[in-house]
């Protein structure tokens, strides 16, 4: 008891000193928790905002531009393709002496001194990034790489590459050095070419270097999509050449050419001249850029004859033999005078065709009827555009030709404008039997994961003749390549053609009055009996001879053998008719038109001659080339079927084995290696 | 009889307390690590740099621990003044251009071959040990103002005075701090202290509004975001990376801040790596194994035998709280930049191996209050016997 209260003093001073101790560690405690609780409010509560503020510096979206797709001809063949090419940048920060490097940097690139001090400027101005060459050779990259300076950078960098060079490059267009389509296709289809550029979400230290790419792909990556077209490689291949050469043997200024497959509205070949090689930019002009064929009007002049008369015939404003006075080669409208090239008398509507007499057409077109003449242009498709998808296409125009002279005058192709196209389109129809069909230029878009974005299918737009007034005018078209005709030299041995020839005066848009150049055209339809193209040969401007059926016609023939090689048509049957010697004799009575002087008759198409019970021997067509295999077969009445291309490596039946006729014949092709 | 017993007795030491201090050091291994690899690997060409010295420290450290448990915490009564004055000469040494090394616009360190000493990290322990020394030695007169109050404010001046210098302002906050604490632990008057309190607020205010550089820190800490590109940067940059870290973190070694935005990541910000890189699963245990430091300190300091050992473990446990707080306060926006380490966490080594001696000597003092019955009636025992 003595001993407890004696130490009940310092216990007390203990006990005190216990509190205080006590106290201070539960302060000490109490900071923790302080610091505890703070950092629950931030990692629980303020983390999604913190964690964004984070990102935004450590983040950064690496854009990645997708591969760019592809374009293609009908046949798979490349036109536009994107390939990877080095780009070379430099941080300057990281180069001990800017002028220095840069004089390097020009010499290696072997730049000129304006070139040279662009790029000095460059590196002086930027502080962490500067491109010094976008989409480098290969030995550029090699020369700068040489040079060992620290902070150079490559990049890859996707660029265009048209393999065909100037094959159909009004058509294809051209991309600029940011990827983005300028012109042509690869404008109209930018965003589906495109794709969907990757956004990658880099890392990068807070000196800005990008550390990792991680993570998976953007799921809106997507490459861009592969736009097939119609056209055919070979096809536009031929129609350039001879277009190049008609236009130079013509010393014309331009030219156009439109191959279009009538029962389809495909657009085979569509070609420009002059041409331009989209892989060297540098070359390019806005003038050459320009696909004519396409967005160009002009006065289409006497190749709309044909569809004056299939209107009127169609409206039986005329008949087949009637005939109509000529005038002798001038005809007052009014207050004008129209004019022949040579005087005739009385024509019949083929005759009128035949020898392209503005004077009987515009009594055609009288007889037909304002209203008419102009609801017929429409019809076939005029002064409205085709819808080809290209960008700025050509409308044409027709105003109503309120004036006599001008309903005369439309007759023959001038006082209206159309498109190369357009005509080619209407002149589809005739060939059709008489329905118009919407021209197409792209058959299919398709993503790279098969997804079709779009197809195209062959599209009736609508009837516009009959099949026979569709049938009749080709037949009368038929004499105008016949040596009495005003192009004989569209004449092939083996087809049948039927066309149109035209040759447009200029309107001079300062003189406000026609002009002494041309525009020398030739539209045919090849073969006349079975048509299986049109083709519309243009030559704008040609300076020695201006008469379509000298300038136009001979292009117009080379193309067309080649077509009806290349798509392995069959000689036509049968030969062309006799044609009629135009012009006719006046009737004796000039109040009852007479028939003119009968046709000579047409040869009847003969039945092929049936050979054994309907049966036919498979030929041997083993290590032919596909056209000839197919023109084979076709001789022997049998319908083949083609799997691949090249050359045929195996055939089902095999040769030898009589099968009944019209049965199919598989041909499996391959390339040889 | 009693004491050839507690000699027999095997000496043991607290064992939570020891395991507490590795796991920190531990994971302060692993962190300093992570948060300098890259930074090692850009500026060094050697990723593993800072991690190897910190191992050094480490090592080095557990033998301060050993040679501190050894030594026991009674003889550092009679070290008290040696090692004051050995501070007060290192501290006068640092200032001195060619001796001192400064870095980051401050003379903190005394360059060694191989190493670098920061005398503020010593000093810290030395200010404990001889307040510890003292105020056990005055007594009773420790409440009073000319022999308990004053000789000790003016000590501590000179200290923080010499910090100031340098300048190490977090180092001078914390041995004031300490001055506080044991004060009020041995029995000051509150008056006094209070009284200390406001009148040095306009003198805190003058040291802080006389430095642009302070002055920034306070602007930076009160808004960091309007000043996140500047000033605020490093305090911005911290709350960043505790945020993102969320719940369970980013993942070890998958800290993006590191990435050279946060500046002094593995050092006086390691904590904000660590709340990236382990989210609050991560700072949960960080601030649980300090939380049984303290306790186990504060456990120390009330079994001590006599009141020096209670000041020695209550100051000591302190300057392991206090800078544990404040860092982590510091890194969360709460409290102006300091400038103060997470103890046994962050990169350091001087630090580490005061740090680590420190916990040696609360081990040392863990052994004293072992033996028979509870520590209450051990200390009334001991009590009994002075009294006697």
């Amino acid at each position: 008891m003595r001993d407890l209260k004696a130490t009940r003093v310092p216990e007390g001073n203990t006990r005190w000193l216990r509190l205080r101790v006590m106290l201070l560690g539960g302060l000490f405690l109490s900071l923790l928790a302080v610091a505890f609780g703070r950092a629950v409010y931030l990692q629980i509560f303020e983390q999604d905002k913190l964690r964004e503020l984070a990102q935004d510096q450590y983040v950064r979206q690496i854009e990645i531009p997708a591969r760019r797709g592809d374009i293609f001809d009908r046949r798979g063949t490349p036109l536009a393709q994107s390939v990877e090419v080095d780009s070379i940048w430099v941080d300057p920060s990281m180069l001990p002496d800017v002028r220095k490097a840069s004089r390097a940097l020009g010499k290696a690139l072997k730049l000129g001194a304006e070139d040279a001090g662009e790029l000095q400027a460059r590196l002086v101005k930027a502080r962490r990034f500067a491109w010094v060459k976008r989409q480098a050779k290969p030995q550029e990259v090699e020369a700068v790489k040489a040079l060992g300076l620290p902070g150079l950078g490559f990049t890859k960098e996707p660029k265009r590459f048209y393999p065909q060079r100037e094959l159909a490059a009004q058509v294809v267009g051209v991309v600029g050095t940011e990827g983005r389509g300028l012109e042509g296709l690869e404008l109209a289809f930018d965003d589906e070419l495109s794709g969907q550029n990757s956004r990658l979400s880099g890392f990068r230290d807070a000196k800005g270097r990008k550390l990792l790419v991680q993570g998976t792909l953007d799921p809106m990556e997507r490459e861009g999509a592969a736009v097939t077209l119609t056209l055919d490689r070979h096809l536009q291949y031929v129609a350039e050449k001879a277009l190049a050469r008609a236009v130079e043997e013509s010393k014309a200024v331009a030219g156009t050419v439109v191959v279009l497959e009538p029962r389809t509205g495909e657009l085979l070949a569509l070609a420009n001249n002059p041409r331009f090689n989209p892989n060297t930019p540098e070359s390019l002009q806005r003038e050459t850029l320009r696909n004519r064929a396409a967005l160009d009007t002009f006065e289409p002049g006497s190749t709309m004859k044909s569809f004056v008369v299939a209107a009127a015939l169609e409206e039986k404003a005329i008949k087949a033999d009637d005939v109509f006075f000529c005038e002798n080669g001038a005809w007052s409208v009014g207050r004008h005078v129209i004019n022949d090239t040579h005087k005739y008398g009385w024509l019949a509507p083929k005759g009128i065709l035949q020898l392209s007499s503005n004077i009987c057409m515009g009594k055609v077109a009288q007889a037909l009827g304002r209203e008419k003449l102009v609801r017929y242009y429409h019809e076939f498709g005029f002064a409205e555009r085709t819808g080809l998808a290209l960008p700025g296409e050509g409308k044409g125009l027709i105003p109503f030709p309120k004036a006599e002279v001008a309903l005369v005058t439309q007759s023959f192709g001038q006082g209206l404008t159309a498109t190369a196209v357009q005509i080619a389109v209407g002149y589809g129809a005739l060939a059709n039997d008489g329905v118009l069909m919407r021209p197409y230029l792209v058959s299919k878009v398709v993503d790279p994961d098969g997804v079709v974005l779009l197809e195209n299918r062959p599209a009736e737009i609508r009837r516009v003749v009959s099949s026979k007034v569709a049938r009749q005018v080709l037949g009368m078209l038929e004499s105008v390549v016949a040596k009495e005709g005003t192009a004989p030299k569209a004449a092939m041995e083996e087809y049948r053609v039927a066309g149109k020839t035209g040759t447009a005066e200029k309107a001079d848009p300062v003189a406000r009055g026609y002009s002494d150049k041309r525009i020398a055209s030739f539209v045919g339809v090849v073969p006349a009996d079975n048509p299986r193209a049109v083709i519309l040969v243009v030559v704008d401007e040609p300076k020695t001879d201006v008469y379509g059926g000298l300038v136009a016609a001979p292009a117009f023939k080379e193309i067309a053998t080649a077509a009806m090689a290349h798509l392995a048509v069959p000689p036509s049957r049968t030969v062309a008719p006799e044609v009629a010697v135009a012009p006719v004799a006046p009737p004796a009575a000039a109040k009852t038109p007479l028939s003119p002087k009968p046709a000579a008759e047409r040869p009847v198409v003969a039945e092929q001659a049936a050979e054994g019970a309907g049966t036919v021997r498979v030929p041997d067509v083993q290590g032919k080339v596909g056209r000839e295999a197919v023109v084979k077969l076709l001789a022997a009445a049998l319908e083949p079927q083609l799997l691949g291309s090249g050359r045929v490596v195996s055939q089902t039946p095999a040769a030898g084995v009589l099968v009944e006729k019209g049965a199919r014949v598989t041909l499996e092709l391959a390339t040889r290696p | 009889m009693k004491t050839t017993a507690a000699a027999a007795a095997p000496v043991r030491f607290d064992p939570i307390l020891l395991c507490a201090v590795l796991a920190l050091v531990a994971l302060g291994l692993v962190m300093v690590y992570s948060a300098s690899a890259i930074l090692a690997q850009d500026k060094l060409g050697d990723s593993l740099y800072f991690l190897k010295r910190q191992l050094m420290a480490a090592g080095m450290g557990v033998v301060a621990m050993a040679v501190a448990m050894k030594v026991g915490w009674r003889r550092l009564a009679r070290l008290a003044w040696p090692l004051l004055l050995v501070t007060l000469v290192l501290l006068v040494l640092v200032l001195i251009p060619g001796i001192g090394t400064t870095a980051g616009g401050a003379r903190r360190w005394i360059r060694f071959p191989g190493f670098g000493l920061q005398p503020a990290e010593v000093a810290k322990f030395a200010w404990v040990v001889y307040l510890s020394y003292s105020l056990a030695k005055k007594r009773e007169k420790v409440a009073t103002f000319s022999v308990g109050f004053l000789p000790h404010l003016v000590l501590c001046g000179v200290l923080v005075g010499l910090c100031m210098r340098q300048p190490d302002f977090g180092s001078s906050v914390l041995l004031v701090f300490l001055l506080f604490v044991l004060l009020f632990a041995a029995g000051t008057k509150l008056s006094y202290l209070v009284g200390s309190v406001l009148l040095a607020l306009p003198l805190a205010y003058v040291a802080i509004a006389s430095s642009p550089y302070r002055m920034k820190r306070v602007l930076a800490f009160l808004d960091p975001w309007a000043h996140r590109h500047d000033v605020g940067y490093q305090v911005a940059e911290s709350l960043m990376s505790i945020g993102s870290g969320g719940l369970t973190g980013l993942g070890l070694g998958d800290g993006r801040q590191k990435l050279f935005f946060l500046p002094e990541a593995h050092t006086d910000f390691i904590f904000a790596i660590i709340g990236e890189e382990l989210g609050l699963v991560g700072v949960t245990l960080l601030v649980a194994l300090y939380a049984v430091v303290i306790w186990r300190g504060v456990r120390i300091a009330l079994a001590a035998p006599e009141p020096f050992g209670t000041y020695l473990g209550l100051g000591l446990t302190s300057i392991i709280a206090f800078q544990a707080a404040v860092n982590m306060c510091v890194a969360m926006g709460l409290l102006p930049t300091k400038g103060l380490t997470l103890p046994f966490v962050s990169y350091g080594g001087t630090s580490l191996l005061v740090l680590m001696g420190v916990a040696g000597v609360l081990l040392s003092l863990s052994t004293a209050s072992q033996g028979a019955g509870n520590r209450a009636s051990r200390v009334g025992g001991e009590m009994r016997e002075v009294a006697a």
